[in-house]
């Protein structure tokens, strides 16, 4: 969720990231966009290939706007999925400058 | 649980499907065509066959599935159920009935029977119309064979991704190149792209890359869109179907190519070296990055970065292992929570309870009735004024045990359907051995009995069933030349009348043959040849001990087995059971049976001093003799005259031995029963107490058979009082000795 | 945490065995008889994973499974058919409804906890 300080945002996942949750997602990060961003990935338990692409399309974004986007925190699940889906955790990461 | 107990829950719904099958056939039979109702038909053979797959019971299988799908012709309008079609759908009910017993305990099978029938069906299946002699195909039906392959219509198909015994061609495995792009359909229909990478990274060496150049801007992606598509090295022992077997549900919405690759791999090929994966290496941030290769410039210049490759087999098998520790913890930990909940969403509005639960409750109940009589009465007895708040109280509580005893008894009640149903094969398939042409018809078949009551019902019923199409029915000829339908019809219905339950059998027919029952008996020596009879009389002769009225006895209802049994165990229900004739128009049977076998009406009396119940059934009228009415006759017989007729007297405390010498007509009470052979007589008794419900209890399960008693029972006042077996003490009366056989059944 | 699983199938005997197979493999199982029992308990099943007939009296399985993904909250569950229906066509329509995957009956307690493997996480 959203919080306090307007330069660094953070964003815990939700522990489902399925069809049902990519658009809310999506609607998330939308708000967030154009902030330095913390995501906390440390409560996810199941991760669903669209959300995946809706973090790594974000991760561009943020690049492109020269916003930090960091995963902080990652739970097991968070990770092993990025595995099998053949990502490596930078392709999810943006930095500030 | 266990399979065993699923075995038996599996034959019992077999029960029911049958008969939902055959109701539904005969409902089609007579010009249903409402397709819910053959898709019950449908689904009653189908969820047999169902479960007949998961017990390996083949032979059921098999017929099940050749029924099946000439039921789906039906179903699907191809094949018009006509009536030589729906006969031979009926005649297969029949054999499904059988296999399934079969499976259960062995029963028997006519297996040229099945044969011809699958035969049958299979033409039916093939658009031919039902002729004797249809052309047929190879038996599918082999006893113990195993299921034909040939449709493969009910073969699980195999999907297992993880049986090592087979696909082990290479040894060292082959390398496959997998080309895995997802549709949006994937993910909507709940399958998901990394589950699939997970089953399959369980297979073997895998590496991975995945192609996000289709990946969209972030504000114009559709976040329910598939833009990811991955292109994976596996190497593994399987065989490329073993391959695609993880993608089996989603091949339809994605697009998949699998190739094997040449075993040296040329230098152009992606640098996707497999690169051994470290668990570890995970938890400090960038380190997978640093293991992976240097990225394909070709492949990665829409987007930097966008692509990795990465081994994921040992993170696939520690995750693998992490699984089975969960599932293994969890398994373990089965709560009960969860076993109320499953136990509580089977239920739904029936539940099915062990017979003995439910006869220790009934047994109880009458315990309390008795218990609650004994109370009452003691109160009574201490309380002359019976205006106090005790008494009151006992009142509703009378009111309650009575409410408990009914709600008890209903538990056991169990709608006479399904022997009905069973009347319907044996009607079809008795008349087909004799050559008549018969129809069923059944009404009341909701009314409800005493499930015992319907047990027992089963065999004298299929006897006089067998009896109606044999004898009473006649020879489509015979009824053509007489001006009748040449199809005859066999009516059985089943209502409640006055707390009882009537079942009444009506047959279309010739009715009895007076002249040839009337000579029978004469050569039988149960009638001198001069007795002057009324029809009703003769009639009722059929029910004599050893009389037959088939000139010779056929396989069908003779065997020796005659009326008299029907009659007997009609009576050893408490029942009643009477004929009434028209020549030419037919008979009708009509049965008369206690709702319960637990309590029974009965009429209390004093015999010498003793307590006696006679069941209120037996008794036809009460009387108190007049000194004129009573006449003797030979020895030491008498009779008394009601209504001009005669009828002889028997002293109940004489038959029973309570005394030595005859009682005083006169001061006693005469009642007046119906018994055996439809003959009446009028039974002495000291005085009538009152009527009453008893509960009844057995004697032979508390004490051993006394003749001319059919069972005890508990008055309010604690006294045991014994309940008399009218047709016993009548026979006995006849100068025959009190047999020990003939009784009451009894619970409890 | 123990995964969810919702049963639909009107018949008892499969019914029994689909409870004690899940059961043993420690999923916790909730069972419906009909496809409109079945969109009844949904709500306050809340499975992770469905497992559903095909033919049955008031809602077919296609029935269901349409029911279900029309489900804004369920639309993404997976849902296997069970069924002895093992040609195209019935496969087809299952699939058409939103049916993730099918076990063929008669299904082996491995082959059902397979399936159900596969389509969770």
């Amino acid at each position: 969720m959203a919080s306090k300080k307007a330069a660094q945002e953070s964003l815990t996942l939700s522990s489902v990231l399925d069809l049902n949750e990519a658009s809310v997602l999506h609607g998330k990060l939308t708000e967030l966009r154009g902030r330095n961003l913390k995501i906390d990935a440390s409560q996810v338990e199941r991760l669903g290939a669209q959300c995946v692409q809706i973090i790594v399309a974000a991760a561009r974004a943020w690049q492109a706007d020269k916003k930090a986007f960091v995963v902080e925190k990652s739970s097991d699940a968070f990770e092993k999925t990025l595995q099998l889906i053949g990502l490596d955790p930078n392709q999810l990461t943006a930095k500030e400058n | 649980m266990d399979m065993n107990e699923i075995k038996e829950i599996f034959f019992q719904e077999c029960e029911e499907q049958l008969a939902e099958l055959e109701s539904g056939l005969l409902k089609l039979n007579d010009g249903d065509r409402d397709p819910e109702t053959v898709n019950a038909v449908f689904r009653a053979v189908h969820s047999i066959k169902g479960g007949a797959g998961a017990f390996g019971l083949d032979d059921l299988v098999a017929f099940a599935h050749v029924f099946e799908t000439t039921l789906d012709c039906v179903r699907s309008n191809r094949l018009e159920p006509t009536q030589d079609v729906l006969k031979v759908m009926l005649k297969s009910a029949d054999v499904l009935a059988d296999l399934t017993n079969a499976a259960r305990d062995g029963g028997y099978v006519d297996e040229a029977r099945s044969r011809s029938l699958v035969k049958e069906l299979e033409a039916l299946a093939n658009g031919e119309v039902p002729a004797p002699a249809a052309k047929a195909s190879d038996p599918v039906l082999a006893p113990a064979a195993p299921a034909p392959t040939d449709d493969g219509g009910f073969q699980p198909i195999p999907f297992s991704f993880d049986s090592f015994d087979e696909g082990e061609a290479a040894e060292d495995g082959q390398t496959y190149e997998i080309s895995f792009r997802p549709r949006r359909e994937l993910y909507t229909k709940g399958n998901e792209a990394a589950l699939l990478l997970r089953d399959l990274s369980r297979i073997g060496e895998m590496s991975i890359n995945c192609d996000a150049g289709s990946l969209p801007e972030f504000d114009k992606m559709d976040p329910e869109e598939a833009y990811f598509g991955w292109t994976i090295q596996l190497t593994t022992a399987k065989s490329e179907d073993d391959i695609r077997a993880v993608f089996e549900f989603a091949e339809w919405d994605c697009d998949l190519e699998i190739k094997a690759q040449e075993a040296s791999a040329t230098d152009d090929e992606l640098p996707m070296i497999p690169v051994p994966f470290d668990l570890a290496a995970l938890d400090e941030g960038d380190a997978a990055s640093e293991a992976a290769p240097p990225a394909n410039a070709a492949a990665s210049e829409v987007v930097a970065a966008a692509e990795t490759a990465t081994s994921v087999s040992k993170m696939a098998a520690a995750a693998a292992r992490v699984e089975k520790k969960e599932a293994a913890a969890a398994s373990a930990s089965a709560t009960a929570a969860a076993q109320n909940a499953a136990a509580a969403a089977a239920a739904g509005q029936t539940i099915r309870v062990d017979l003995d639960r439910v006869d220790r409750l009934i047994n109880l109940v009458g315990e309390l009735v008795i218990n609650q009589a004994m109370l009452s009465q003691s109160v009574i007895e201490n309380d002359t004024t019976g205006t106090s708040s005790i008494n009151m109280g006992l009142e509703e509580l009378q009111q309650l045990t009575r409410e408990i005893q009914d709600s008890v008894m209903a538990i056991r009640a169990q709608p006479v359907k399904p022997v009905f149903q069973r009347m319907s094969r044996i009607v079809r398939e008795v008349a087909d051995m004799v050559g008549k042409s018969i129809r069923l018809v059944t009404e009341g078949e909701n009314t409800e009995v005493d499930k015992t009551v319907i047990d027992k019902l089963a065999e004298p019923l299929t006897h006089m069933i067998r009896n109606a199409v044999d004898h009473g029915i006649e020879t489509p000829e015979k009824r053509e030349a007489a001006g009748k339908d040449p199809e005859g019809t066999i009516k059985l219905t089943a209502k409640h009348r006055s707390g009882r339950i009537v079942i009444e059998l009506v047959d279309d027919g010739a009715g009895i043959n007076r002249e040839r029952v009337r000579q029978k008996a004469i050569d039988n020596d149960l009638i001198a040849a001069d007795a002057n009879l009324t029809d009703e009389e003769i009639d009722n002769l059929i029910f004599a001990p050893g009389f037959s009225t088939a000139d010779k006895i056929s396989d069908i209802s003779g065997r020796g087995v005659g009326m008299d049994v029907v009659k007997r165990s009609i009576q050893a229900l408490g029942g009643r059971i009477s004929i009434s004739s028209r020549p030419g128009h037919g008979s009708t049977f009509t049965m008369s049976l206690p709702l319960t076998l637990a309590v029974l009406d009965g009429m209390v009396v004093t015999v010498a001093g003793q307590t006696l119940v006679v069941p209120l059934t037996a008794i036809v009228e009460t009387l108190q003799p007049e000194a004129s009415s009573i006449h003797s006759f030979g020895a030491n017989q008498r009779l008394i005259s009601i209504r001009n007729s005669f009828c002889p007297l028997v002293d109940v405390g004489r038959i029973l031995n309570f005394r030595s010498s005859q009682a005083n007509p006169v001061e006693g009470v005469a009642l007046l029963v119906e018994s055996e052979g439809g003959g009446q007589r009028a039974l002495m008794v000291d005085a009538i107490q009152g009527q009453r419900q008893v509960v009844i209890k057995s004697l032979e399960a508390n004490y051993t058979h006394v003749p001319g008693i059919a069972a005890a029972t508990i008055l309010g006042d604690g006294r045991v009082a014994l309940i008399l077996d009218v047709d016993a003490v009548v026979a006995a009366s006849r100068g025959q000795s009190l047999k020990p056989e003939m009784s009451l059944a009894a619970t409890g | 945490m123990k995964k969810k699983v919702l049963t639909v199938d009107d018949s008892r005997t499969i019914r029994n065995m689909l409870l004690v197979t899940l059961n043993n493999a420690g999923f916790e199982t909730v069972q419906a008889e009909d496809g409109v029992e079945g969109l009844e308990v949904l709500e306050d099943a809340n499975p992770d994973v469905i497992v559903t007939d095909i033919n049955m009296p008031r809602l077919d399985g296609f029935g269901f499974i349409e029911g279900v993904r029309r489900n804004e909250k369920y639309r993404a569950v997976p849902i296997l058919v069970l069924t002895t229906e093992s040609d195209a066509d019935k496969k087809n329509r299952a699939r058409q409804a939103g049916a993730t995957g099918w076990i063929v009956k008669p299904f082996d307690p491995a082959k059902l906890i397979d399936a159900i493997e596969r389509v969770t996480a």
